[in-house]
């Protein structure tokens, strides 16, 4: 059974937990598992991303046997095919195998997979996209829970802005059943950690309510103090992910509990809470008279009359003043009424034990103690939760346990009676508002008859309503915050700042560093390292185009850019690629900041000693080649605007997920495709980014907004000089001698030409002539 | 008359028993179910859902899985409908947006059918039974969330509000005198149970069972037995009080167990429009007739007319049937 500390004995259903034979599909592989996964085990879909992780087994296997075929075709290509023909072919390939993940995609009959006999998926609704679970029980249906895809109610973008889609099974009384994945488009859960631990994760959920704001703690924050109703363990290097999950989760139980239960209008997540430096000194009756203490006194009068007509009306005899029960009711929190009744030690003490967040109510018998009918009589069991004291709010029972504080009446307020009390204990998750009126019942219970004795109750309620300034209202906590991440990676994001604080002056300077012909190469190696190392697989801050058809689709769909937010790091760069743009132009992100762009040239560094040469791509072939990129941009682009998932399947065409953010430890087509990128770059170089990369098209794109052509040229610069030219290894020089910036990657070496004497051409001519030359700066 | 709406339209506990399964409807009767039916070369379908504020469900015999699935289907497209019109569970039915607007144009047929029922019926009873209930609702709910009863001033403004007559039913119109607001939750149950039975019919299904809150059924179960109703004990829903048999056609019951506003079930949902509070005689009421509006309207007007002034009310309508369960039996017990 899963039952969950205080809430355990309230536990609706026994077939709640135990009774409910689903098991998480990672963990619980067992007699049913795979029937359940649909033919796929955890974590095993062969091309990572696409393949919803629940598909029925008939839909399973064909993609994936599809998939594997077309990509052997294409790995042995990059020996001998065109290298973008063969970028080209794989994409065809990963496109023929991912089916589209749409959203709400479970049926009835999956549904029944997940919900097995005796339980009973009913009829979908109609105004929600909910399905009903019922329970059949002596021949009539009962609501075991309502089931709903997150997706169809709360489609949040995930990482690269696909919204995850879980199954989540919501009971009636808001508790969660359970949560399961349906599909997940985290590159962390993909690939990177596996869905396992995604997996336990929303294990976790089972049995908290869904009244309650859950947030994400840090990894064994449960084991660590965190309020276990509250709070979910997170997973390390998976921040944003679990937060969008948890989002998802919450926010589509909510809609659902909004229109299916009832309530979460207004406590979800709510937090009220007594104001702990209001005290004013009021005695009892002043409290009695605001009516911040209530009492209920039940004469047999008052008895007789609701037992009216049940035979047992009579059963005190005597006359009808007489008292048979007389509570004193109040909410302790509050000092005003606490403080005064407790007196400041005890109450001071009452409020540590309690805990915050946690409320308190006491309840003070004043009538005779001997009288059966006295809840607080011989019969209360301390530190249980009373079976003759309920309290109310909003017509749901809200739990409350009894203390089990000491007896000891010392300190109680000056008049109240010295009967026996109790302190109730109202945890906060029962999402209890003190400043919202509620109710103390107060049950009676009569025998009739003498064998075959039957138990009859009356209930006699007090509604207490406290003033809502005694309370500070905090709305649902968000969960993290976007600050979080911040704060967490700051270390990492102080050391990105340093290295761009480095890279500009050098840049920027370019009789400095730059000029330098010896130091420069070094400084550039070193930076490189840092930005493949640091940035890259440290730091896990490669920027991609997934990103921007996160925001294709934010704009499209989801107006949602919080994501963003959530990856610190890659947000800084972004803002700095973007501020580069405008002054340099793309070069600098693709030429010092894109740890693909850099291990590329590291290992174009090892083309001399393994001798071998570049292909020289015909000018006309290299012309067209330049135009792809812009190609495979446009139709993710498009596909990202029409809400497409072909996006994704698209977006692969980056090898950056592969070797960047997964290091290589990914299924052997996507490795086989980055490595053969690698190995086409010893034999044109950084062809993937010239001919390839969305992003650089995309970057070389906004970057015709550059302010500064800062790449200074003489006049003899392509006429009759061509040394700069033949030296680019971009082919950003034109013959004439122009810069084709969209093409430059900012590597300096035409800079550093420039200003060397003894390499510039026009100079070493000059200096031999006897004269000097002047180069034309800059242009502003 | 009646009851009135919403929340949460409690679960029925009446016992649906097949023949050769007395009373006790779990897993292992699911089975015999089965074997039985297979036996005549049969299927047997039940699809369970939600309508009308609480759980319903269907069962449709027939030889072709796929017809029973588009019969099954078009059991629940026949409640949407009905609720569409006449639920007080949606804010968007015709008959919400008649409480809230005093007049409806062109309104939808089912609810023309049932007001006109409704209107009939209340005529006949004298306003025992009587559609403008409804102000009753929010009173008895929030004085009960308080913890109480409404008090008398209240229910007198209430009481003044409530009145057949206060309905004009034109032939494309539906007007409310100000003040006036309508539930048809009396009768929408069993008007639901006629139009499933209708489209399943329609369908080729002859044997089936339908639980819309009230019941109908046609034909017999597929292992040629016929249907039979149990009716669970009012106070004791796990032993049965009384058992159809054979049950074809509609049964509607009215109980004081549905929806109570306090542990004694002095006070439910269904309100004596002459007074405003719950009337006190009877425990429940179950009618059967030839239609589950009928039987629906005839349960909930005995509810408030009495044992007495209720079997003359039957005794009216032939073909219908009545039993009485009288609301406390200390004498009985004793003897």
């Amino acid at each position: 059974m899963r039952f969950f500390g205080a809430e355990a004995e309230n536990a609706p259903s026994p077939l709640c937990g135990g009774g409910w034979p689903l098991r998480q599909q990672g963990s619980g592989e067992g007699r049913d598992g795979t029937e359940r996964r649909g033919g796929l085990p955890a974590g095993r879909a062969i091309f990572g991303s696409r393949v919803p992780l629940s598909r029925p087994p008939s839909g399973a296997t064909l993609p994936r046997r599809g998939g594997r075929e077309n990509a052997r075709l294409v790995l042995s290509a990059p020996s001998r095919i065109h290298p973008a023909g063969a970028g080209i072919l794989l994409l065809l390939a990963l496109l023929l195998q991912i089916l589209p993940a749409q959203a709400g995609q479970l049926d009835r009959a999956t549904l029944e997979k997940y919900f097995p006999p005796p339980l009973v998926v009913g009829e979908k609704d109609d105004a929600l996209p909910v399905w009903p679970i019922l329970k059949q029980q002596a021949g009539s249906y009962e609501v075991f829970a309502y089931a709903f895809e997150s997706v169809d109610l709360a489609p949040i973008p995930g990482f690269g802005g696909t919204p995850p889609d879980l199954l989540v099974a919501l009971a009636p009384d808001g508790t969660f059943r359970d949560v399961r994945v349906i599909s997940q488009h985290e590159p962390v859960f993909l690939e990177g950690l596996g869905p396992e631990p995604l997996f336990a994760f929303v294990d976790q959920y089972a049995g908290l309510s869904a009244r309650q704001a859950i947030r994400v703690g840090r990894p064994n924050a449960r084991a660590g103090g965190a309020a276990p109703q509250t709070t979910v363990d997170g997973i390390s290097m998976a921040t944003a992910s679990t937060r969008v999950i948890n989002q998802s989760i919450l926010a589509s139980a909510l809609a659902v509990a909004r229109g299916k239960l009832g309530f979460g209008a207004t406590n979800l997540g709510l937090k009220v809470e007594a104001k702990p430096d209001l005290y004013e000194k009021l005695s009892l009756s002043d409290l009695l008279a605001r009516g911040w203490v209530r009492r209920l006194t039940v004469t047999n009068a008052v008895a007789a009359k609701a037992f009216k007509g049940t035979g047992v009306e009579d059963l005190a005899d005597g006359p009808p003043d007489p008292v048979l029960t007389d509570l004193y009711v109040a909410y302790l929190n509050a000092p005003s009424i606490g403080r005064n009744l407790l007196g400041p030690a005890r109450f001071d003490a009452l409020m540590r034990e309690l805990g915050p967040g946690n409320h308190a109510v006491m309840v003070v018998s004043a009538g005779p103690p001997d009288a059966p009918e006295n809840p607080l009589g011989d019969r209360f069991v301390l530190g249980s939760i009373p079976d003759r004291l309920t309290i109310g709010q909003g017509g749901l029972i809200v739990t409350a346990r009894d203390m089990a504080v000491e007896r000891r009446d010392t300190g109680l307020a000056e008049g109240l009676p010295a009967g026996p009390w109790t302190i109730l204990r109202i945890d906060q998750a029962a999402g209890f508002d003190p400043s919202a009126p509620w109710v103390l019942t107060e049950t009676i219970v009569r025998e009739r008859g003498q064998i075959l004795s039957e138990k009859i109750t009356r209930t006699f309620p007090v509604e207490t309503a406290l003033p809502a300034d005694l309370f500070t209202r905090v709305k649902p906590d968000e969960g993290p915050s976007w600050t979080d991440p911040w704060r967490a990676r700051a270390p990492g994001l102080g050391a990105i700042a340093l290295m761009l604080a480095v890279l500009v002056p050098v840049l920027a300077r370019q009789r400095g560093l730059v000029a330098d012909a010896r130091r420069f190469p070094a400084f550039r190696l070193g930076f490189l390292a840092l930005t493949l190392g640091f940035i890259g697989w440290f730091a896990q801050a490669q920027l991609s185009i997934v990103t921007l058809v996160g925001l294709v689709r934010a704009a499209a769909t989801t107006h949602d850019l919080a994501f963003l937010l959530y990856d610190p790091p890659s947000l800084v760069l972004w803002a700095f690629a973007l501020a580069a743009l405008i002054v340099w132009g793309r070069g600098t992100f693709c030429g010092w900041l894109c740890p693909f762009g850099a291990l590329q040239e590291f290992v174009a560094l090892l083309a001399r000693p393994l001798r071998i040469r570049q292909v020289a791509v015909p000018p006309v072939l290299d012309r067209v080649l330049r135009q792809a990129k812009y190609v495979v941009l446009a139709g993710i682009l498009v596909a990202a605007a029409a809400g497409s998932p072909l996006a994704d399947s698209f977006s692969e065409v980056e090898p950056f997920k592969t070797a960047i953010t997964l290091t290589f430890v990914r299924s052997w087509p996507f490795v086989a495709y980055a490595a053969g990128l690698l190995v086409l770059n010893l034999f044109v170089y950084k062809g993937f980014c010239r001919y390839l990369c969305p992003l650089g098209a995309s970057l070389a794109l906004l970057g015709r907004v550059r302010m500064l052509d800062w790449i200074p040229r003489r006049a003899e610069c392509g006429s009759p000089c061509q040394l700069c030219k033949v030296r680019c290894r971009y082919g950003a020089i034109e013959p004439s001698g122009r810069i084709d910036y969209p093409e430059c990657f900012q590597c300096m070496d035409c800079v550093t030409i420039i200003h060397d004497p003894g390499q510039c051409v026009p100079q070493v001519v000059a200096r031999k002539r006897g004269r000097r030359v002047v180069p034309q700066q800059a242009a502003a | 008359m009646s009851r009135s709406g919403p929340p949460h339209a409690p679960r029925r506990r009446v016992l649906v028993a097949a023949a050769g399964l007395a009373g006790v409807a779990g897993l292992g009767g699911l089975a015999a179910f089965r074997t039985a039916a297979a036996s005549h070369g049969l299927l047997l379908r039940t699809r369970a859902g939600l309508a009308f504020g609480t759980t319903v469900a269907l069962t449709a015999a027939g030889s072709d899985a796929a017809a029973i699935e588009a019969a099954l289907m078009d059991g629940f497209a026949a409640m949407r409908a009905v609720e569409a019109a006449a639920s007080l569970f949606r804010p968007d039915s015709d008959l919400s947006r008649l409480n809230r607007d005093g007049v409806l144009d062109a309104p939808d047929p089912h609810l023309v059918v049932l007001l006109r029922f409704a209107l009939a019926l209340a005529a006949e009873t004298a306003g025992a039974f009587d559609p403008t209930v409804q102000p009753l609702w929010p009173i008895w709910a929030g004085a009960a969330t308080r913890g109480g009863r409404p008090d008398g001033g209240t229910l007198g403004d209430a009481l003044g509000r409530i009145g057949w007559r206060r309905v004009r039913l034109e032939p494309d119109r539906i007007v409310l005198t100000p003040g006036t607001a309508l539930t048809l939750n009396a009768l929408i149950q069993g008007y639901a149970a006629d139009r499933v039975i209708a489209a399943l019919r329609e369908r080729g299904i002859g044997d089936a069972f339908v639980d819309t809150g009230e019941f109908g059924a046609s034909g017999t179960h597929p292992d040629g037995t016929p249907w039979r109703l149990g009716l669970a004990d009012p106070r004791d829903p796990a032993s049965l009080a009384a058992v159809i048999a054979p049950f074809t056609g509609f049964a509607a019951t009215s109980g004081d167990y549905n929806m109570s506003f306090s542990d004694d079930r002095a006070d439910h949902h269904i309100f004596d429009p002459a007074t405003g509070y719950s009337p006190d005689a009877l425990s429940s009421v179950t009618v059967t007739a030839s239609s589950g509006l009928l039987a629906d309207g005839l349960s909930t007007a005995c509810m408030v007319l009495g044992r007495e002034l209720g079997a003359r009310l039957i005794a009216g309508h032939p073909g219908c049937t009545v039993r009485f369960t009288d609301k406390i039996r200390p004498d009985r017990r004793r003897l």
